[in-house]
């Protein structure tokens, strides 16, 4: 049955096949997800996902092209909303917050649930506008000088000060692919958030450039929670704690990124992770 | 096999090439002789607009010795002997000036008919012309002048040469009589043309010499001035609501496919509907730039509406999501990022609009502001005309000096659009940002 499944590239076939496997829980969850199902107009993009982020942890979401793990990723600050046709149900908490609450406002959970998308997007403005826009439209700082203050640390925790602290008035859409994404890291922290949202954000970056974000994940971990998309399994085994895996919809296991990698309990995930598809 | 395969393939290959070639060959010969005739149209038409029109920006002017007598003009000085009541002044009998001047000029003709073609040399303006320079400088009176006085359209005609004088006398508008004194004065370096200011200062009139376009200048500005100030914004809004906020459903869409159905109207249409609500239903003045503006705006909003959107689809997702990923509300994330980055797009769509309403003349014959209009409007509630609609009046007018004053205004038209698709060029090459 198994073999024949996987012969055919039938994986959805039977409800035991697909069972999840490992723990869902986190020691210390700071968003926890359960049952969530996410339908764009007739097409079921999650089925039943319950999955919790871990606080000071790093959760790394694998899976191939398809699997639901960035529709996933953008449930979580409710970024499916832009999208008119797609349709989320179950319960996604912020600590005890329901984030999908009828009365929530979007806007103050954007500004705790922080994104960095795959594709480097700085405002075409200058340095210091991007990463001084967050901290303006929440009114997180009363004078110049602390604007000031804010700006360089945000640009020094992403690492990005030393490179461009002479340019600040130059735009940030003429910086490097790398420093762009740096960029958009430290925007994303200047209005500091509790979790950060990463989507594939090294997927257009040469090695250099993925190796400095890399460290970077690392060193935000002590401050943040952090949920990060990504193909390289590499990756995933560099910077995460935890992993999950999701196939076509589903989380088929999550657990320890070692455990995951080096003794993988489902079929699927070996043969991921080993390479046999996706 | 393989082997014999891959020289057959070459062998077809080269067999075909040549004619592969000769009909890319021909395909560019054809996109070159397309273009070429198209300039070719395009050069005529300017050509032909040119010849005709450059000569009404010289106007043919007379020598004549004006004797400023204070009887013929029926003036009196007052009682104390200092200067004159303007309001004697403004009533003199300038006509009388011109008279006795060109009398003096041709002492030899006598008769009641002779005599009234020989005033018939002079323009009629002549005389408001002396009027206003006694009005200025009452001190002249008692003088003696030589002046240039403005010539009758038949007379600049001669000039010009459109009228040839080698013709029979019954094949021409004017006699030989006339010639004869034209040739007596240009003899005497008493006929000359000098630049025609009037066409640019004076509005309409029946005498083709006195007619300007100054007054359907201000009319078409007054009315794009009304169309831009309503236009753009509600174009904008419109815009911006539709592509950001509204959301998709049946009644967006009957919308969408109304807005494009509106950019296809006839524009006569707009201007009956102008007719029935504005002038008819709101009781606004006829002729007027203010309902010719609003006319205009009806035409002119879907252009708006869907370049506006346009501009706003262009502006890349990554942006929007930037915003929103940071917390910024939908209105911050629209206002503070989206809209300045389309911008550019919506003002080029805004002034190609305009171009468009500038060039319109059948909305505006519904509402009246085709009507002869000689004073310059001085706002938006006095009847005016505007620039394609007097070159309508004019080319239906039989006068042969309207022939070159049609071409002259169709040039300044011309010039005016011209400026507006530079200044849209303009601004987008300044403000585009790319990535």
């Amino acid at each position: 049955m198994l073999t024949e499944a996987r012969r055919n590239n039938d994986f959805s076939a039977g409800d035991d096949f697909v069972s999840k496997v490992g723990t869902i829980t986190s020691e210390n969850p700071r968003m926890t997800a359960r049952g969530v199902d996410v339908h764009y107009g007739n097409k079921h993009a999650i089925n039943n996902v319950s999955l919790d982020v871990g606080e000071n942890e790093v959760l790394a979401m694998i899976g191939p092209s398809g699997c639901g793990k960035s529709t996933f990723l953008r449930c979580l600050n409710r970024m499916n909303d832009t999208i008119d046709i797609c349709q989320v149900s179950g319960e996604i908490k912020l600590g005890e917050q329901d984030i999908y609450d009828k009365d929530l406002d979007v806007v103050p959970l954007r500004s705790q649930v922080g994104m960095v998308f795959q594709k480097p997007n700085p405002f075409p403005k200058s340095i210091y506008d991007n990463i001084a826009y967050g901290p303006r439209i929440h009114g997180l700082v009363s004078s110049k000088s602390e604007l000031d203050e804010l700006v360089e640390t945000s640009l020094r925790r992403a690492g990005l000060w030393e490179e461009v602290k002479d340019d600040l008035d130059k735009p940030g859409t003429g910086l490097s692919g790398g420093q762009q994404q740096r960029l958009c890291i430290a925007r994303t922290i200047a209005v500091s958030p509790e979790v950060i949202l990463m989507d594939e954000p090294c997927s257009a970056l040469d090695p250099i450039a993925t190796a400095k974000i890399e460290e970077l994940i690392d060193e935000l971990r002590e401050n943040y929670t952090i949920a990060i998309v990504t193909h390289s399994m590499q990756q995933a085994a560099r910077v995460s704690q935890r992993t999950a895996y999701f196939h076509l919809g589903k989380l088929i296991e999550v657990g320890n990124t070692d455990d995951i990698f080096t003794n993988p309990k489902h079929q699927l995930t070996e043969d991921y992770i080993t390479g046999r598809f996706g | 096999m393989n082997k014999s395969m891959q020289g057959k393939t070459i062998e077809q290959v080269n067999a075909s090439l040549a004619r592969r070639y000769a009909k890319d060959r021909r395909f560019r010969r054809l996109g070159l002789a397309a273009i070429f005739s198209g300039l070719a149209f395009v050069l005529m038409l300017f050509g032909s607009i040119v010849s005709n029109g450059y000569s009404a920006f010289g106007q043919t002017y007379l020598r004549l010795n004006i004797n400023f007598d204070p009887q013929l003009l029926g003036v009196a000085p007052l009682q104390n002997g200092a200067g004159y009541e303007l309001k004697t002044l403004q009533q003199g009998d300038y006509g009388a000036l011109v008279k006795a001047a060109l009398r003096a000029e041709f002492p030899e003709v006598k008769s009641r008919s002779d005599l009234r073609e020989l005033y018939s040399l002079i323009s009629s303006g002549a005389p408001r012309d002396l009027q206003q320079m006694v009005l200025s400088n009452p001190a002249i009176i008692g003088s003696s002048q030589s002046l240039w006085l403005i010539a009758d359209d038949d007379i600049d005609m001669v000039v010009k040469g459109y009228i040839n004088r080698k013709v029979a006398e019954s094949e021409r508008r004017v006699n030989d009589q006339k010639i004869a004194w034209i040739e007596q004065l240009e003899a005497k370096a008493a006929v000359a043309r000098q630049f025609n200011t009037r066409f640019f200062t004076n509005g309409d009139s029946r005498e083709p010499e006195l007619a300007g376009i100054g007054g359907a200048i201000m009319g078409s500005f007054y009315t794009l001035l009304i169309t831009l100030v309503l236009s753009f914004p509600i174009g904008v809004s419109a815009a911006i609501y539709l592509e950001e906020f509204a959301p998709r459903n049946r009644w967006t869409d009957l919308i969408e496919v109304n807005i494009n159905n509106l950019a296809a109207v006839p524009s006569i249409v707009f201007g009956l509907l102008g007719m029935a609500v504005f002038i008819n239903f709101m009781q606004m003045p006829r002729s007027a730039p203010l309902v010719g503006g609003l006319v205009l705006t009806l035409m002119t909003l879907p252009t708006i509406i869907i370049a506006s959107r346009a501009a706003l689809k262009a502006v890349p997702p990554s942006i929007r999501e930037a915003a929103l990923g940071i917390g910024a509300s939908k209105l911050q994330m629209v206002g503070q990022h989206v809209l300045p980055l389309a911008l550019p797009g919506m003002l080029t769509g805004a002034i190609i609009g305009m171009a468009q309403a500038l060039g319109e003349s059948a909305p505006l014959l519904m509402i009246g502001m085709v009507a002869f209009i000689v004073d310059v409007p001085a706002g938006i509630y006095d009847p005016s005309t505007v620039l394609p609609v007097q070159i309508f009046l004019w080319a239906d007018s039989p006068e042969r000096a309207f022939v070159e004053r049609t071409s002259a205004a169709i040039m300044v038209l011309l010039l005016f659009l011209l400026l507006m698709n530079l200044v849209a060029i303009l601004l987008r090459r300044r403000f585009e940002r790319r990535w």
